[in-house]
């Protein structure tokens, strides 16, 4: 236990960092996951057969190949920047395909009715979505949102799989290969990441209940 | 959302695909190009009638931003593949590796371990996660805490301390467990819990007057579960225990944690046999993107034979 | 250094602590009833330890078997079985590779295990245990494999949870960096450098001692820290000298700086409650390295690209 005592610290800037890639995954992949459900229930064809694919192929993946491929590939294509920022990346455009779900069931949640009569009151396709059924789905989507935000924290251990050893598990990682105690280690680790979960999970929770508007 | 209104919707947006079939185009398409489109729709998807079919400027519009959109997509992958041909990645070279015989067999008996994984857990995760469902929704007080109890705790542990428990707490306590069995139970451990809140949702999605159909002929509780509530409960999910099952055989990535050798383990020994991290990830990537939506398409198939229409039900989210 | 680490994943949805004794205690229930064993994984697993050349071939099957194998003994038990269960890798090039396109893993370490094996059953009959670098000393402690070979590095922390026969492999910490960089010398030059390295290895321990201010970043393999380095991530790499010089010796942009910093004694990991096991294998050890086995296999694996004579092999215990 006085290891985990001696090194806080290291467990402090560890979980910050964690924080941080796991906020700036969450924003590129609600951007983007909206931007692929807006694709999916455009009338526009091509770009409704992009957004199926992308997210159909994607979620098929799991996160360590993406992760893996962006961190080598895209240097093989030329773009090279910062790790943690690649990482970032490509666990914004992995999410992204779950965040278009959660968006596109919180749509479908919107009673059909609705929309009939938004249409019927001759609003256009932009019109219902902005008047009408965002406002109706943002409430329904909290708590997958919440899931959502929970996922990609936890997820976001996997950076360290791929260099990005700043971050917690990372940290974690150094410290059981110098004192070889994983069971302590990574158990501290493991403890901090359930508080997170809970605390989001608790959060997300009130908020829901603040908005919840029963139908 | 409940059935009568999942049905009702379906109801809608056929008629709205019907409206759209009937309306001639601006010039009839020939059969080849009208045979694409209909493929194309289908890879689509349903729309979820936020428009009105649209009329003679609506589809002008929409045809052009077709267009612009076809052209855009091209140009990037076109401008993906290009690089990676400029700088090599696609010489005849850097992939032979993966046409020997060998090489394929290997990765087919790392997709195999995979696979098992993913089977056996699901085999055994599916029936208990029913039980599970069945014990919290159960009258009594003695089955209902426990199974509300461990379902809730599972679904908060990560999955990833699960399997280090296993490895590093069993032995302490003088069990022994082949490898194998060390990344399936944590996995079936873990998806027992997300199967019987899929199940359960699934039954609290149905209408209130079923059951009460059920009991006003004199069915028990558990008759009313066995032959009105959980058939249907099971056909409505089926999307839901679709992708947790996607998510059970990715679960299996985590297999390096007991050193079990999968798919993912694959691609990394072949990466460094042959110095190819790209290569051998891109080929693996697209291992799991076939077995996933073949996957996906045969549970869409046993589905549409069970006659469920797809709805919210259920519906997990994400994660 | 090495064995393969990578680490965590998952998501599940709302967390509670609810801990892992709940967690473990539910696991004791249900492990009860798994009788069945499986062999573990697909790819590899269960082919042999067997080295790539024919000379390495040609050592383990002039080995011979020991004779005053006492009744009781670990190496008994072991020579009942049929097979020596050897934790390792098959990841690390040089030392334990595995070619995916026959099945068999080559390389010092394999050729070191196999070489065991024959001595204790009399034949080279080895079955191959992936571990990480969480994970050896768990395996090792729960008897879930008899031996580790996976250029595991003898350190103070680790000799209070395995025994360690040997060492049997002496190494050490060498820098490489992309020909041209200037201004890195040392270890102590890193400071506020980007250093790659494997996780698992001892590295970023003796690069905290030596250059608290560098910047560390782990990756899995070999071939993915080598990646990171030409392709600018880092501004140099840091393990062992020997396996360095291999990547040197099969890319021009690379250069290994002369000189090694620190002393990597590698040892064979075995379970802390088997000393007698400990006494055999390095009694095992003292006999190849006097009859030059020891030395053909160095030759036959590393020596292929590391250049240089053969080195003496450190004293064993």
């Amino acid at each position: 236990m006085g290891l985990i005592v001696d090194h806080i610290g290291v467990f402090g800037s560890g979980l910050r960092v964690s924080a941080e890639i796991s906020a700036c995954t969450f924003v590129l992949a609600a951007l983007l996951g909206a931007a692929l459900a807006v694709c999916q229930i455009s009338p526009v064809l091509p770009l409704r057969v992009f957004s199926r694919l992308y997210v159909g192929g994607v979620r098929s993946i799991p996160l360590l190949v993406l992760l893996t491929l962006f961190v080598f590939g895209l240097p093989e294509i030329g773009v090279v920047y910062s790790l943690q920022w690649t990482a970032v990346t490509a666990m914004g455009l992995y999410w992204a395909a779950f965040f278009c779900e959660v968006l596109r069931a919180g749509v479908r949640a919107v009673p059909r009715g609705q929309i009939e009569a938004a249409r019927a009151l001759g609003l256009g396709f932009g019109q219902t979505l902005r008047l009408v059924v965002l406002p109706q789905a943002a409430r329904s989507i909290i708590q997958p949102a919440a899931s959502l935000l929970i996922a990609v924290t936890l997820n976001s251990s996997l950076a360290a799989a791929v260099g990005v050893t700043q971050e917690l598990t990372g940290q974690t990682e150094l410290l059981d290969q110098q004192y070889a105690q994983p069971l302590l280690t990574f158990g501290a680790a493991a403890l901090a990441y359930v508080t997170v979960a809970l605390w989001v999970g608790w959060l997300a929770g009130a908020l829901d209940r603040k908005l919840a508007v029963s139908r | 959302m409940t059935p009568l209104l999942a049905k009702g919707q379906s109801a809608v947006a056929g008629e709205v695909a019907g409206d759209r079939g009937t309306i001639p185009g601006p010039r009839p398409a020939s059969a080849a190009p009208r045979r694409a489109k209909a493929l194309l729709e289908r890879l689509a998807g349903p729309d979820e009638g936020l428009f009105d079919p649209p009329g003679p400027r609506g589809r002008r519009r929409i045809a052009v931003a077709s267009a612009v959109s076809l052209v855009i997509l091209a140009a990037l992958v076109w401008a993906v593949v290009h690089q990676f041909a400029a700088h090599g990645q696609l010489h005849a070279g850097q992939w032979r590796i993966f046409g020997q015989w060998p090489v394929i067999h290997y990765l087919l008996t790392a997709l195999w371990a995979t696979v098992r994984v993913t089977l056996v857990s699901g085999v055994i995760a599916l029936p208990f996660g029913a039980l599970l469902a069945l014990a919290r929704l159960s009258h009594t007080p003695l089955l209902r805490w426990p199974a509300a109890v461990y379902v809730e705790v599972l679904r908060a542990i990560p999955l990833l301390l699960l399997i280090y428990a296993f490895l590093l707490g069993l032995p302490n306590l003088g069990l022994h467990v082949p490898l194998f069995w060390q990344l399936v139970w944590p996995i079936v451990f873990t998806n027992t819990a997300v199967f019987a809140e899929i199940f359960r949702s699934g039954v609290r999605a149905l209408p209130r007057g079923q059951t009460e159909a059920a009991q006003a002929l004199g069915l028990s509780h558990w008759t009313t579960m066995r032959l009105v509530v959980l058939p249907q409960a099971i056909r409505q999910t089926a999307p839901a225990l679709i992708s947790q099952t996607v998510r059970l055989l990715k679960d299996s990535t985590l297999g390096y944690v007991v050193s079990f050798l999968e798919l993912l383990n694959a691609a990394k020994v072949l990466g460094e046999y042959d110095h190819t991290v790209v290569q051998a990830y891109l080929v693996v990537a697209l291992v799991y993107v076939v077995v996933n939506t073949a996957l996906a398409a045969t549970a869409g198939g046993v589905e549409r034979r069970l006659g469920g229409a797809p709805s919210s039900a259920g519906r997990k989210s994400p994660g | 250094m090495k064995a393969t680490a990578s680490l965590p994943h998952t998501a599940r949805h709302r967390a509670l602590a609810a801990g892992a004794l709940a967690v473990i205690a539910l696991a004791a229930t249900a492990c009860s009833s798994s009788g069945t064993s499986a062999v573990p994984g697909g790819g590899g697993t269960k082919s042999a330890v067997v080295s790539h050349s024919d000379s390495v071939a040609a050592l383990i099957a002039a080995e011979q078997p020991a004779t005053d194998i006492k009744p009781e003994s670990t190496a008994a038990k072991i020579k009942a079985r049929g097979t020596l269960r050897v934790g390792g890798t098959q990841t690390a090039a040089l030392f334990s590779l595995l070619d995916p396109t026959t099945g068999k893993v080559a390389g010092f370490d394999a050729a070191m295990s196999q070489l065991l094996a024959k001595y204790i059953i009399g034949r080279p009959s080895t079955r191959l245990v992936n571990v990480t670098a969480q994970t050896r000393e768990s395996l090792l402690k729960s008897h879930q494999v008899d031996t580790v070979f996976a250029t595991y590095t003898i350190t103070p922390e680790r000799t209070k949870q395995v025994a360690f026969a040997g060492p049997y492999y002496q190494d050490g910490l060498a820098i490489e960096v992309r020909k041209g960089t200037a201004g890195i010398s040392s270890l102590a030059d890193l400071n506020g450098k980007t250093v790659v390295t494997e996780s698992g290895s001892t590295v970023p321990t003796a690069i905290k001692k030596a250059a608290p201010k560098a910047k560390i970043q782990l990756f899995d393999t070999n071939t993915e820290c080598t990646q990171a380095l030409s392709q600018h991530r880092a501004d140099a790499y840091v393990l062992d000298q020997g396996i360095l010089a291999g990547n040197a010796a099969g890319n021009k942009d690379l250069q290994v700086l002369a000189g090694t910093f620190t002393k990597e004694p590698y040892g064979i990991g075995l379970p802390l409650d088997q000393p007698d096991f400990r006494e055999f294998v390095n009694t095992w050890l003292r006999k190849v390295e006097a009859n030059g086995t020891w030395a053909k296999v160095w030759k036959a694996t590393v020596g292929t690209e590391v250049p240089g004579a053969v080195p003496t092999p450190p004293a064993v215990g």
